[in-house]
């Protein structure tokens, strides 16, 4: 009886889970698995057929082009530039919010969170009001006598697309940041005062231990939607900062080679894993250890 | 020691308004100049006028693309939110060997960015000589939001006392009177929050979306289509009503937000009393 009941609440189970797990599989695992597959087939423009025979032409199409370098280099310093900046901003200010912050505290989180609603392409096109030769940063600059000459450099650059990913992914790294320091109660401060820890030991023991997953999650976040942003580098980069989303997107969008393409992107996420791999190696190495604290 | 405390956290008070003045003032003055009264996009301000609104709202592409988001947004959002509550319900109540990798399949979408996302679709859908069309956004939504939604409603579970619904059960409820009766309004606040956030994500998808959109707008590919002119007040039109969409939703998940942790404390305060 008790089994068949048991069974019967797996089944149960089973079956809630059944459409969402079909429709991601269909619909996600499916699409990014045979992308791999893809990336070793011979395309047709704007289309392609399965039945040609494999090869690693793409590989070698993508390693030869003379841009792709530098398009992963370039990708790769917007995406480390964003994550450091972001984690900068963001340390301090989920720190304050949730052990100074008072009665602001709810406050302040809702205003984060509106900012987390507020449209992807209205802050890349704010951006470029805000620093183009004309626009708002350089109007004030000049009317205030401290420039004859507008700030070239504010916009399409590499400057302009790092302040408009920080802008984006900001409101995201604080809530995970905070989310990440509420486990851990300001009484516990007090009471590692009275054991005689300073600052850096209350750093190095309590603070460190307990952020060091969230900051690596954040981090990471902040490098992949960076290093993979198609839009902003176009509307807001330079002629020499392109980056390898806007490359990936031409391969699919404007020369219709889906293989080629997907080579490129397997590429890019072959980079994401060594850096997660990095990642986790460094924390390893370093010896810092997530600690569960009471609430 | 406890000065210097109160010292740091003043030095962090001002990084806390410096933050937020960056994170608001650029969108506050893309606001401000859709409602300028000539073209130009530069101060001094001359004066306010809705000329643009007319403008904007005349355009049919535009009226196209505002209803192809809002149904896109709410059937993303109903989906998600059905979809995701099922299968963060059966992901709880499942067993512990295969609820890792369900839970990793749930979760997955969000470790890609949405370009490769949308590039995978777009093969996906060729390959398959699937045509590209409203559907396949819808597709693309449902995938890019579903993580978000699952993720709330599985904290949410987590959280509820388990031990009220063997209650139920053993007076005799059945499996889905007790999800209604006792399960759904614990979780409610929660699935509403969940909806808001679903729809919002659908309203502002851009990444995934130009990938697998046929010839149909939507409000993001509308403004997209528009950012290459150098001076357009209407992409601030644009901008202004896709942000005063977004901020009504934000008004109502933080609505249902406070209702939810007044209710928590008057639930706090009944057992005190009891």
């Amino acid at each position: 009886m008790a089994a068949s009941a048991h069974r019967r609440s797996r089944n149960q189970a089973i079956a809630l889970s059944a459409p969402a797990a079909l429709g991601l599989l269909l619909f996600f695992a499916a699409p990014i698995a045979a992308f791999f597959v893809y990336s070793f087939l011979t395309g047709a423009t704007f289309s392609f057929t399965a039945d040609t025979p494999f090869t690693l032409q793409n590989y070698v199409d993508v390693f030869q082009a003379p841009s792709t370098g530098d398009l992963l280099f370039n990708s790769a310093i917007v995406g480390l530039l964003v994550g450091i900046t972001c984690l900068a901003i963001g340390i301090p200010f989920a720190y304050w919010v949730r052990y100074h912050a008072g009665r602001l505290q709810s406050l302040i989180l809702l205003l984060v969170i509106a900012a987390l609603f507020t449209s992807y392409l209205v802050r890349i096109y704010a951006w470029r009001s805000m620093l183009g030769t004309d626009g708002v940063i350089n109007s004030a600059i000049q009317s205030l006598g401290l420039s004859e000459e507008p700030l070239e450099f504010l916009v399409f650059s590499r400057f302009a697309v790092v302040v408009a990913i920080v802008h984006i992914l900001l409101p995201f790294v604080i809530l995970i940041l905070y989310a990440g320091f509420r486990p851990l109660d300001p009484r516990y401060f007090e009471a590692s005062e009275d054991l005689g820890a300073g600052m850096f030991q209350r750093w190095r023991r309590m603070v460190m231990p307990l952020i060091a997953v969230p900051v690596a999650s954040a981090f990471m976040l902040c490098f992949v939607v960076a290093s993979a942003d198609y839009v902003t580098p176009q509307f807001l980069g330079g002629p020499e900062s392109s980056m390898v989303g806007v490359q990936i997107q031409n391969y699919f969008k404007a020369q219709g080679d889906y293989p080629l393409g997907a080579a490129l992107a397997v590429v890019v996420v072959l980079g994401y894993l060594a850096i997660q791999g990095l990642i986790l190696l460094a924390m390893r190495l370093t010896g810092v250890r997530r600690i569960e604290w009471g609430t | 020691m406890g000065d210097l405390i109160r010292r740091r956290g003043l030095a962090s008070g001002v990084v806390v308004g410096a933050t937020l003045l960056f994170l608001f003032v650029p969108l506050a003055v893309v606001v401000l100049f859709s409602f300028h009264s000539s073209g130009g996009l530069t101060f001094p301000f001359e004066g306010f006028s809705v000329r643009w609104y007319e403008e904007v709202f005349a355009d049919e592409t535009f009226s196209e693309a505002l209803v192809n988001s809002l149904l896109l947004g709410l059937i993303t959002s109903a989906v998600t939110v059905i979809a995701g509550t099922a299968a963060a319900y059966g992901v709880a109540r499942s067993d512990s060997r295969i609820r890792g990798g369900l839970r990793l399949l749930f979760l997955a979408p969000v470790l890609l960015p949405g370009l490769l996302i949308g590039a995978a679709l777009l093969t996906f859908f060729a390959r398959f000589q699937f045509d590209r069309s409203l559907l396949t956004v819808l597709i693309g939504h449902v995938v890019f939001a579903f993580p978000f939604v699952f993720l709330l409603v599985q904290t949410a579970l987590e959280r509820l006392d388990l031990t009220i619904e063997d209650v139920a059960r053993d007076l005799g409820a059945g499996p889905w009177m007790v999800f209604k009766r006792v399960t759904l309004p614990q979780i409610a606040p929660v699935l509403a929050g969940a909806a808001a956030l679903a729809f919002m994500l659908s309203f502002d998808e851009f990444l995934i979306t130009f990938f697998v959109i046929g010839n149909e707008q939507t409000l993001p590919v509308y403004i997209f289509g528009r950012l290459g002119r150098t001076v357009d007040p209407g992409i601030n039109v644009a901008s202004t009503l896709l942000l005063a969409g977004t901020a009504l939703v934000w008004v109502v998940a933080a609505v249902a937000t406070l209702r939810a942790a007044r209710n928590d404390r008057a639930a706090d305060r009944m057992e005190v009393e009891v």
